[in-house]
């Protein structure tokens, strides 16, 4: 058993990395690069040198390219010395021999309007996979900060508070994050910080901005709150202490609240961020969905071919059929009729109606497939010989269905329920697209129509490992529930 | 013991009648002509066959006489030609271009149907072959299985996504988008059910009477699964509607020159308080469409299954 789930822990590993690997491919090579300045406000403004310099440099900060300036190719070639201050004289002979240099490794040449030389590499695709795998873990340590202007940094793990809450925190000097292990009432209330992924920034929106922080951040207006900081000094201050990271450069503001140089820290918003918006809205519509879908799946077993069933199966039918976007904006009219609003934003985070609409589709959406599954595994375990032998017993018709059907029929719907929790996360592309909701689902789409490949990476990533595990987990609760069930020798045969 | 009085004066010659022969052998049974005897005792489906088969035909004639191009707008400049409420003149309206919207509309849906037919038909070849084979074949299923593996847990609308992203839109690229991702799914459903029927009693006589395993793939294999196609096609229609409208909404989709259900729906879910039918119309047709293909496709699906033949 503990073999069969670690090959499949392996394997699952492996499509992970297998599908990723494709998208970034796929990503890098097939889209026309120059599509990524579509949505970029600030190169319509640059013009001749500075504009091919800009382009260059945001190829290189995206991992298109690899790219050389003149100072930085004559350094290579001839260190730092007379031929160097030679080679910067633009048609000089150092220059070609720099110059010729670099073609011969592969490179190609663009001579700049100003007569500048810059030679550039594109990488090929395995450099490609390199690069993105080789950037994407980062394990944090003590020996993390390498800072020549704080030659004293005390190196070290010890354990301390988490101000916030006064609980243990293991914690860390040297490390690129203060604190490494500690504990709080969000989820997943243990957070950690030795792994971390780097996914590059977002570009062209939230410029500059880790894609991780993007959807993990709060959104909307700060949010201050009375704090104690290392100094002692008591201030409202929106800062989340636990999240700070090593600062190079401290202000005197800094200095004032922190006594080392940890003081790069987020803040803490008012509103929910991506991520946390899809949750909460996919756990409970999941609630919901299953409170539902379970009793009337198992009401339309009861009765088939009886009114109750036919209206059921109409249903499931008309779900199926129906373009669920078509049906979205159906049932958002009925809720504007209602009194709802048919956009997320306009009461924003804090009015309960702007969440109800989207929860109630996306609990109606879910719903059909449930009924329908549960519906035909009950009917199916109507004639077995168990049944018949209950029936014969003279236990009563409703005791038969609820403590021999159901927990028969039940165990295939259990395989399903990891799937549908940790899926939440990745939200529902159509619901939050046409509600306008700020979360996982919508950021997706979003992200390809502005070229956003970073981002488009990382929710690939995201989703691609949540509904892989999601699966894993589904069929190892499956063997938890029913112990007849065997994954590691093939029935049948 | 009784005296039996049998004598040639109780019996009379009878003619031969080959006409009499015929009612008392086994019934004739066709196939086919079963299939349609039992589809069309179903009013439902007889109804949505005609809905369905009106606005095939008029998807595919109707944007001939007009033809409609989201890229020519001739009334541009004409503010009256503008959201002109349906009438007898214009049947759904003129848009916020000035066109109509009655030749939008079908353009869009023959654009929705054409992608959703052919995907449809290409993912149904493909999974249905690669079915057999990987249902027929311990060799393949081992590999097999494995591919599956990997590609199932993949969600499929962010694949879909990346793909069109990343080729570009078009409807080329929306089909090759669609079928890359489901033709796996449709293989693994062909396969379980060759699974099923493979070691039956009446197959491994046949081979054992030295039947070749292509014979009995066409012979014995592929009637049982005429079903279950038909259920796996009668899925992929709507499904692949509602893909594309999807896909498009989001602008991932189709590029602008191509008219489609999933772009009106998109460009006009702002005029819904102002001029809701401009919204509607496409939603609507592209519900109507849906659900009508769905239902012949369930309603063929089931009769297409002998075992429903007995009456």
């Amino acid at each position: 058993m503990r073999k069969y789930i670690l090959t499949r822990i392996l394997k699952s590993i492996l499509s992970l990395f297998a599908v990723v690997s494709i998208i970034i491919v796929m990503i890098y090579t097939m889209i026309p690069r120059t599509k990524i300045f579509d949505n970029d406000a600030g190169i319509k403004k640059m013009k001749g040198d500075t504009r091919t310099i800009y382009v260059y440099r945001k190829y290189a900060e995206l991992g298109y390219l690899e790219y050389l300036r003149k100072q930085d190719m004559c350094l290579e070639v001839f260190g730092d010395g007379e031929d160097y201050t030679a080679c910067l004289v633009n048609e000089s002979a150092q220059q070609h021999e720099a110059i010729d240099f670099y073609i011969n490794k592969g490179y190609a040449l663009e001579t700049l309007k100003s007569g500048d030389p810059l030679v550039y590499h594109d990488y090929n695709w395995l450099e490609l996979l390199g690069k993105f795998y080789g950037r994407l873990f980062r394990f944090d340590s003590k020996n993390a900060i390498q800072d020549e202007g704080n030659p004293d940094l005390e190196r070290k793990y010890y354990w301390g508070k988490n101000p916030d809450n006064g609980t243990p925190a293991f914690m860390c000097s040297g490390c690129e994050y203060k604190y490494q292990l500690y504990f709080n009432g969000k989820f997943p209330f243990i957070h950690q910080h030795f792994l971390t992924f780097d996914f590059g920034e977002s570009y062209p929106t939230s410029v500059g901005i880790p894609t991780t922080q993007v959807i993990n951040e709060g959104q909307g207006a700060i949010k201050n709150s009375d704090q104690t900081f290392p100094t002692g000094l008591e201030q409202e201050s929106a800062l989340i202490q636990t999240s700070c990271k090593y600062k190079v450069t401290p202000d005197h503001l800094d200095e004032k609240k922190f006594d080392d140089h940890y003081a790069d820290c987020l803040s803490a918003h008012e509103s929910p961020s991506m991520v946390s918006t899809s949750y909460i809205m996919g756990i409970i519509a999941l609630i919901i969905s299953y409170g539902f879908g379970i009793p009337f799946g198992i009401s339309m077993a009861q009765h088939k071919d009886k009114f109750r069933d036919k209206l059921g199966i109409a249903y499931i039918n008309i779900l199926v059929a129906v373009p669920s976007l078509a049906f979205i904006f159906f049932m958002r009219s009925i809720g504007t009729l209602l009194g709802m609003p048919d956009k997320f934003p306009q009461l924003g985070f804090d009015d309960i109606r702007s969440w109800i609409m989207p929860i109630v589709i996306l609990a109606l959406l879910n719903m059909p497939s449930l009924m329908m599954w549960l519906r035909r595994y009950m009917i199916d375990q109507v004639n077995a010989d168990y049944v018949k032998f209950a029936r014969a017993k003279g236990l009563s018709e409703k005791e038969i269905f609820r403590k021999h059907i159901l927990r028969n029929a039940i165990i295939p719907i259990v395989n399903g329920i990891p799937s549908s929790i940790i899926l939440c996360i990745s939200g529902a592309l159509i619901t939050e697209s046409a509600f306008a909701v700020p979360g996982m689902g919508k950021m997706l789409p979003n992200a390809i129509s502005q070229m956003n490949n970073n981002m488009v990476l990382t929710l690939t990533m995201i989703f691609t490992a949540l509904s892989i595990f999601a699966v894993l987990l589904g069929d190892l609760l499956m063997i938890l529930v029913d112990p007849r069930i065997s994954l590691t020798s093939k029935g049948g045969e | 013991m009784s005296e039996t009085n049998v004598n040639d004066e109780l019996f009379t010659f009878q003619p031969a009648d080959d006409t009499a022969s015929e009612h008392i052998a086994s019934p004739q049974y066709s196939y086919w002509r079963s299939v349609f005897r039992k589809f069309f005792s179903s009013k439902l489906a007889i109804f949505m066959l005609i809905v369905a088969g009106t606005i095939v035909v008029i998807s595919i004639i109707q944007p001939m006489i007009s033809g409609y191009s989201p890229m020519n707008t001739p009334n541009i400049n004409n503010s009256s030609m503008k959201y002109i409420r349906p009438n007898s003149t214009y049947w759904f309206g003129t848009d916020d271009k000035g066109n109509s919207l009655f030749d939008a509309v079908w353009a869009g849906t023959r654009t929705s149907l054409f992608i959703s037919v052919i995907a449809t038909i290409i993912t149904n070849v493909i999974g249905v072959v690669v079915g057999m084979w990987w249902g027929f074949s311990k060799k393949v299923d081992a590999v097999m299985i494995e591919v599956y593996n990997v590609l199932a847990n993949i969600p499929v609308t962010l694949v879909c996504m990346i793909l069109v992203y990343a080729i570009g839109p078009g409807t080329a690229s929306l089909i090759f988008a669609l079928c890359v991702t489901s033709w796996i799914g449709t293989a693994y459903f062909i396969r379980v059910q060759v699974m099923i029927i493979r070691d039956r009693e009446y197959n491994l006589a046949s081979r054992c009477l030295g039947t070749s395993t292509w014979k009995i793939i066409r012979n014995n294999i592929l009637p049982y699964l005429i079903s279950v196609i038909m259920t796996s096609i009668s899925r992929d229609v709507p499904a692949f509607i509602s893909y594309e409208v999807f896909l498009s909404y989001l602008g991932v989709g189709l590029s602008r020159e191509t008219a489609s259900l999933g772009q009106m729906i998109r460009d006009y879910s702002p005029y819904l308080t102002s001029t809701p039918y401009l919204f509607w119309i496409p939603v609507a047709v592209s519900a109507i469409i849906s659900i009508s293909l769905y239902i012949v496709g369930q309603t063929l699906a089931d009769a297409s299954d002998p075992r429903t033949h007995m009456v």
